[in-house]
């Protein structure tokens, strides 16, 4: 009797220590989102980003290959609110996994796990403001804050879905979160001694904002006059002189937008152009925190320039 | 005895390969673990009232709560399907009597109203969902595409069920608003029809399980209608009365990222279906279709390159005869930026002798266009395209002008690849 308990423990123990036997198989949209998962996951599972830091997360290619993992997923984890309408919809239902379908248990929406989203439209919205988010700003991946409620929100859903190891998943969350959280209060107060005309930018794409509300940074003016609308020049113009008025001197933008117009800007204002990497290089093993810290030291020091 | 069933699924439980052989708690609710807690008997147990319990309501399973979309998003959304209207117009000058072989080409000199499109979609319930295509123009209301596709069938498989354009090559099952140019190519307006192929029927794929893309297709139509079955019963619909009056479609899949920015995908397709030439005399269509693309990845801004390049052979039994010709396409087109775009494309189609649906077409046409077209935003469009047609049993080319506008509103529609 107590030696087939034991040689039932031995089995199991046995089945779950081999890596290959039961990885939960997690799929994300975005880099940041992979490489949250992945550090929360650990050897538990296998994590697939879709996009590359250098892609648009507006316009991935939704190439027949990207079907491939998200048709063995147990969790599909992306941005939301709207950041992925114009290529992950058709990719969903191609992929036959009921897993990760609306209403599945692997179907997470991130931007639901967000508490305060900022930007969400208060009226009626209408498509001549430019390409807008119904819901709100997407772009909050660029905050560790909200980045610590989504590690959170995904350990959760791993615990939820792999209820064996829910306690690993849970801890290493609540240890990534809180990392997080140190990191954006450290880096936060670092800013806060920056004289506050030094904390004045103007971004290029409004996918700063999130950004902007954890450093104490103020938007004082977008290139793009509405999102996803290529500025007229006199727009820019009128940036020019914002800038020029409010002594601003740094130019933020993601590095898959166009440059030639923010490095013209930076000249002529004679300030910076800080071009940020879109997200995390999950493909090369960073993790969010290490890209956080980097992004925060590069416009740290754009800025104090 | 159960101590013994216990251990034999716990040995069962620790080889099986991950979450994808039944242990996962999508697809029965229990997880390994509680599941190891279980006896045969109590889950077999479960099953059976489960089983009766879905009886009695005349419902399927419970699917687990998911976060809600809040605020605005929620208010906005309700249980409404995505709905998007999108218009096509154009004004064009022919230089000689038009050829043209699409059903919302420009086809004269003048103004031509395309299609108003409305797309409508939207989740049925976790096992399907609806998609319908709505085409408007002067004449009326045409359904011209409304199916259900199946969500979550094992092992890879879907299904779509009801009126739809075929998988057969790269263009066809796509609508006027992703194509680069502002007309339909010849050949699939010669040999598939005016509308493309398309009808009512079912539709099974599957998605195999190997290290790339491989994707199977194959399908059952009606195969009747002038511009949705050319080739095959066409105009003249003489009815199913057996399995070999269905319009069969069988297609190849296969995509290779070749790197990071060059990625290509290869279409294989079949079409094989009566004709109303005679009794028992059928049609066979035989495509290839490559796909070249080059979108580099680490550039700033939307740039990209490609390159489509589609074949056909058709061979139709006639009364002691059988008729074949082939036609092809050609067109690459670059993407400069978010806003610009321009492509080249030729079409060539073979002409025979005593066509019974184009008596006048004996012999080759080959047509060269050239395109620019201009994006305000995403969600608008103008297109400029020059074409010279030479339909060698004419006399005279016939030069083409069209300057084209593209208008869309309603739910942000989603790329295919």
């Amino acid at each position: 009797m107590f030696t087939t308990r034991l040689l039932a423990a031995l089995a199991l123990t046995a089945g779950l220590a081999s890596p290959a036997a039961a990885k939960i198989e997690v799929v994300a949209t975005l880099p940041d989102l992979a490489a949250l998962a992945a550090e929360i996951g650990g050897d538990l599972v296998s994590v697939t980003a879709l996009a590359r830091p250098s892609e648009d997360p507006h316009y991935v290619d939704p190439k027949p290959s990207l079907l491939l993992p998200m048709s063995r997923a147990d969790v599909l984890i992306f941005n939301g609110l709207e950041l992925e309408i114009g290529w992950l919809p058709p990719l969903l239902v191609n992929a036959r996994n009921g897993r990760i379908q609306p209403g599945g248990t692997g179907y997470l929406d991130a931007s639901t796990l967000v508490q305060t989203k900022l930007q969400v439209p208060a009226g009626r919205i209408d498509r001549a403001q430019g390409d807008i988010h119904p819901g709100g700003n997407p772009h909050f991946t660029h905050d560790p804050r909200r980045a610590a409620e989504v590690a959170l929100g995904i350990g959760a859903r791993l615990a939820a879905v792999d209820p064996d190891h829910a306690a690993t998943y849970r801890d290493n969350a609540q240890r990534i979160a809180t990392e997080l959280r140190r990191l954006a209060k450290q880096q936060a107060a670092r800013f806060a001694a920056l004289p506050a005309a030094k904390r004045q930018v103007v971004v290029y794409h409004d996918s700063w904002v999130y950004l902007a509300d954890w450093l104490g940074l103020e938007q004082i003016a977008t290139v793009e006059e509405k999102p996803g609308i290529k500025p007229s020049p006199g727009h820019v113009a009128r940036v020019l002189s914002t800038m020029k008025q409010s002594g601003a001197g740094l130019i933020l933008q993601e590095e898959y937008y166009p440059r030639n117009t923010s490095e013209t800007l930076s000249k002529l204002a004679k300030g910076a152009l800080a071009v940020l990497r879109g997200g995390v290089h999950f493909e090369r093993g960073e993790t969010y925190a290490e890209h956080t810290q980097e992004i925060a030291d590069q416009l740290y020091d754009a800025l104090t320039k | 005895m159960p101590r013994c069933y216990r251990l034999a699924l716990a040995l069962l439980t620790s080889v099986a390969p991950g979450p994808a052989l039944g242990a996962s708690p999508a697809d029965d609710g229990a997880s390994p673990g509680v599941a190891d807690e279980l006896t045969p008997e109590e889950r077999a147990a479960i099953e059976r009232a489960l089983g009766a319990d879905s009886e009695a309501r005349g419902d399927a399973e419970v699917t687990p709560p998911t976060a809600q979309p809040v605020g605005f998003a929620a208010v906005l959304q309700n249980l409404n399907p995505n709905m998007s209207l999108i218009l096509d117009a154009a004004v064009s000058y022919f230089s000689s009597a038009p050829l043209q072989v699409g059903a919302h080409d420009p086809n004269h000199t003048g103004f031509t109203f395309q299609q108003l499109e409305m797309h409508l979609d939207s989740n049925v319930d976790p096992f399907f969902r609806l998609d319908a295509n709505l085409v408007f123009s002067p004449f009326g209301v045409e359904v011209e595409e409304a199916y259900a596709t199946t969500l979550d069938l094992p092992a890879g498989l879907q299904l779509r069920a009801g009126q739809f354009l075929t998988r057969f090559g790269r263009v066809n099952n796509t609508h006027p608003h992703a194509w680069h140019f502002i007309d339909q190519p010849l050949v699939n307006g010669k040999f598939l029809g005016g509308e493309g192929s398309r009808g009512l029927g079912l539709e099974v794929s599957w998605l195999t399980p190997l290290p790339w893309y491989v994707e199977l297709v194959a399908s059952a139509t009606d195969p009747a209608g002038a511009a949705t079955a050319r080739s095959f019963y066409g105009a003249e619909d003489l009815g199913i009365s057996g399995l070999e009056d269905v319009l069969y479609t069988l297609a190849v899949k296969q995509f290779f990222s070749l790197d990071d920015d060059w990625s290509l995908l290869w279409g294989l397709s079949a079409q094989l279906g009566p004709n109303p030439t005679g009794n028992g005399n059928r049609s066979s269509l035989f495509g290839s279709d490559l796909h070249l693309r080059y979108r580099p990845l680490e550039h700033a801004g939307r740039t990209s390159v490609e390159l489509t390049v589609e074949g056909m052979f058709r061979s139709r039994q006639v009364p002691d005869d059988a008729l074949q010709d082939w036609g092809m396409y050609a067109q690459l087109v670059w993407q400069i930026d978010s806003e610009w775009e321009v492509g080249l494309r030729h079409d060539f189609v073979s002409g025979v002798a005593d066509d019974y649906l184009d008596p006048d077409e004996d012999s080759a046409r080959n047509r060269t266009a050239v395109e620019a077209a201009f994006y305000p935003s995403h969600f608008s469009r103008v297109r400029l395209q020059g074409a010279y047609d030479r339909p060698a049993w004419r006399d005279e080319p016939i030069w083409a002008v069209s300057l084209g506008l593209e208008v869309l509103i309603g739910a942000h529609g989603a790329h295919s690849y």
